[in-house]
């Protein structure tokens, strides 16, 4: 590894923006002066495979790939992501996450696991490393702000706290790669995503049951035919058609909201309802000691 | 995106169709299709012939019509050319369409008359207690072909294409997503657009052919789609039910799309009243 280098992960699905994230905080690195190395693997990108970048910056970088246990910042475009990487991340570093999750299509999903299962969002699963974790829901701010495409802004905003260089260098590397005409918006979500990190304002509590859901799954009694469809396609073993031909719910908790299940149904008698909303609460920062 | 359930006449659910019919999958595409597309309800007509496909036009709550069997591309076509604001939309099935209707099919598409026609393909008359059609493959067991039909099949695209339709796509009623997207894109053709959606008849074609029931008659259409059974057979798509590739040449997908003039597209009503 170079000397007083530091490393940073971003890693998303495909189809996120996580190539031109990371474009931009390697251009933001170089603009502060640093030696940059950045890599990228695009897994089954175009069907929401996982993609991830490695960045490595300092006086003099040999190799861009950061090593296990080392990064400053884990920048997680999506929850499962999060979590599948966070093992890059040093102790005492940060995670950046979205809450926002991705459910592979079930359809794709492979299962043959019956104990994989889609990671619940819970923010103390890193505490036992202090690492500072922030989680938001970046893409709930960038519609508010009027574009969803801007939700990676907001993530970089965050993350660009735990860097040291000035903000003038995030700002030109937003303005410079984002496209044209995006590029108010996109420096809007990056200040909003700043003072998410500095805890100016309030953020997105992690589900207190620990998972993404519970979707809520309705079965219309009078219309389901029992015709098993929704049982035999549903990736998580959630539902089951009992003797009498009656539809249940045999593992409420497992599902991942994928929808094929309702798609897939001729009867239109099976509903999945987005997962709670998460609550707002007054401030995340305590969970890692910080002050206001 | 609203609840697709806006667009059902919910007093007449739950429908008719058998327990696993597909037919009720298309339905529900093609309302994610009108929604996302935000067609006005009422400026929607949909026009029916006879058949299990066809009678899914009394469950939606646009303008319909349950025409006779396989008229309805005739209908469409005469309310259409009376009222040129309305999106004219024909759900009619394999027996209803290429069957007794074909003549009335192939002659809206020569004309490129400005309407979407979807063909829900069970390869049987389900209808009527499954009976043979003019799509069972060879070899397919129907009431009527109790040893294997003996005669060749139609392949209702290459016959829609052959008669001059300006849009025709082939969609799996098993890929519901795919089947949204390639409908909106049909109804936004300006002229004749195609849609043959591979739909199934468990109760009658699963039932004789040892298919199975609904789960295992979305698999057995997904696999005789080249584009999709190689992957499908990498993962599981319906839980225990082992998939082996079964290529039949099948293409799904937009096949043609062109634009040409649209039948009486500059004639108006005012200018027939004038
Ligand atoms: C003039 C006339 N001839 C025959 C019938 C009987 N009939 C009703 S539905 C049908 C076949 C329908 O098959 P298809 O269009 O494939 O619909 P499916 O039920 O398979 O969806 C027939 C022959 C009829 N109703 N009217
Ligand atoms: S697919 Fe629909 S009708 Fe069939 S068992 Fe499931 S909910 Fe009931
Ligand atoms: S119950 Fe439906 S939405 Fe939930 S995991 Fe199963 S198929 Fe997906
Ligand atoms: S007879 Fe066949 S096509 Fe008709 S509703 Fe039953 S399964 Fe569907
Ligand atoms: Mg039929």
């Amino acid at each position: 590894m170079s000397e007083g280098s530091q490393g940073l992960l971003l890693a998303g699905v495909g189809g996120q923006g996580v190539i031109l994230a990371s474009m931009i905080v390697a251009d933001a690195l170089m603009r502060a002066g640093h030696d940059v190395k950045q890599s990228e693997v695009h897994g089954m990108a175009q069907r929401g495979g996982s993609v991830f970048s490695h960045i490595r910056w300092g006086e003099r970088v040999d190799s861009p790939l950061v090593p296990l246990g080392s990064a400053e910042v884990l920048a997680a475009f999506e929850w499962a992501e999060a979590v599948r990487w966070v093992e890059y991340v040093r102790d005492g570093g940060a995670v950046v996450a979205d809450v926002r999750t991705i459910v592979p299509p079930g359809a794709c999903n492979d299962h043959r696991s019956w104990l994989r299962r889609y990671p619940g969002i819970d923010g103390e699963l890193f505490d036992s490393r202090h690492l500072k974790t922030r989680l938001i829901d970046a893409t709930a701010t960038a519609e508010e702000l009027g574009n969803v495409r801007a939700a990676n802004s907001v993530i970089l905003g965050t993350v660009a706290a735990f860097i040291d260089i000035d903000n003038k260098h995030w700002e030109a590397a937003i303005a410079h790669l984002v496209p044209k005409g995006t590029e108010e918006i996109n420096l809007a979500a990056f200040r909003i995503g700043r003072d998410v990190a500095e805890a100016r304002v309030p953020q997105t509590a992690p589900d207190p049951e620990g998972f993404s859901g519970p979707h809520q799954i309705e079965i219309n009694h009078v219309w389901c035919k029992g015709c098993d469809i929704c049982s035999r396609v549903c990736p998580e073993y959630c539902l089951a058609v009992d003797v009498d031909g009656k539809l249940t719910i045999i593992d409420a908790e497992a599902c991942t909201g994928c929808k094929l299940c309702e798609a897939l149904c001729p009867d239109f008698a099976i509903e999945i309802s987005a997962p709670r909303e998460p609550a707002v609460v007054g401030n995340q920062a305590a969970a890692d000691g910080s002050t206001l | 995106m609203t609840d697709v359930k806006t667009y059902l006449r919910e007093w007449a659910m739950p429908h008719v169709l058998c327990p696993g019919c597909a037919h009720g999958i298309v339905l529900r595409s093609f309302l994610n299709a009108v929604d996302q597309l935000q067609i006005d309800q009422d400026k929607l007509a949909m026009v029916a012939g006879i058949g299990c496909s066809s009678r899914l036009v009394g469950y939606v709550d646009f303008c319909t019509l349950h025409g006779t069997h396989g008229r309805a591309p005739a209908f469409a076509t005469g309310l259409k050319l009376a009222r040129p604001d309305l999106k004219v939309v024909v759900v009619t099935g394999d027996g209803d369409a290429l069957a007794i209707g074909g003549n009335h099919l192939i002659h809206a598409a020569r004309r490129n008359i400005d309407i979407t026609v979807l063909l829900l393909n069970n390869s049987i008359y389900g209808m009527t207690g499954g009976q043979a059609a003019p799509t069972t493959p060879e070899g397919a067991l129907a009431s009527t072909t109790p040893a294997g039909n003996t005669e060749p099949n139609f392949d209702a695209c290459k016959l829609l294409m052959g008669a001059g339709a300006s849009f025709v796509a082939r969609v799996l009623a098993a890929n519901p997503m795919d089947m949204t997207k390639v409908m909106a894109d049909g109804l936004d053709h300006p002229g004749f657009s195609f849609i043959e959606v591979i739909s199934d008849c468990p109760e009658y074609f699963g039932r004789y052919n040892k298919v199975g029931g609904g789960a295992e008659m979305l698999t057995w259409m997904s696999v005789r789609d080249e584009g999709v059974a190689g992957p499908l057979a990498e993962k599981r798509f319906v839980n225990h039910i082992p998939i082996e590739s079964v290529p039949s040449g099948m293409e799904t997908g937009v096949l043609q799309r062109e634009i040409r003039p649209v039948y009486a597209g500059v004639r108006k009503v005012e200018d027939h009243e004038s």
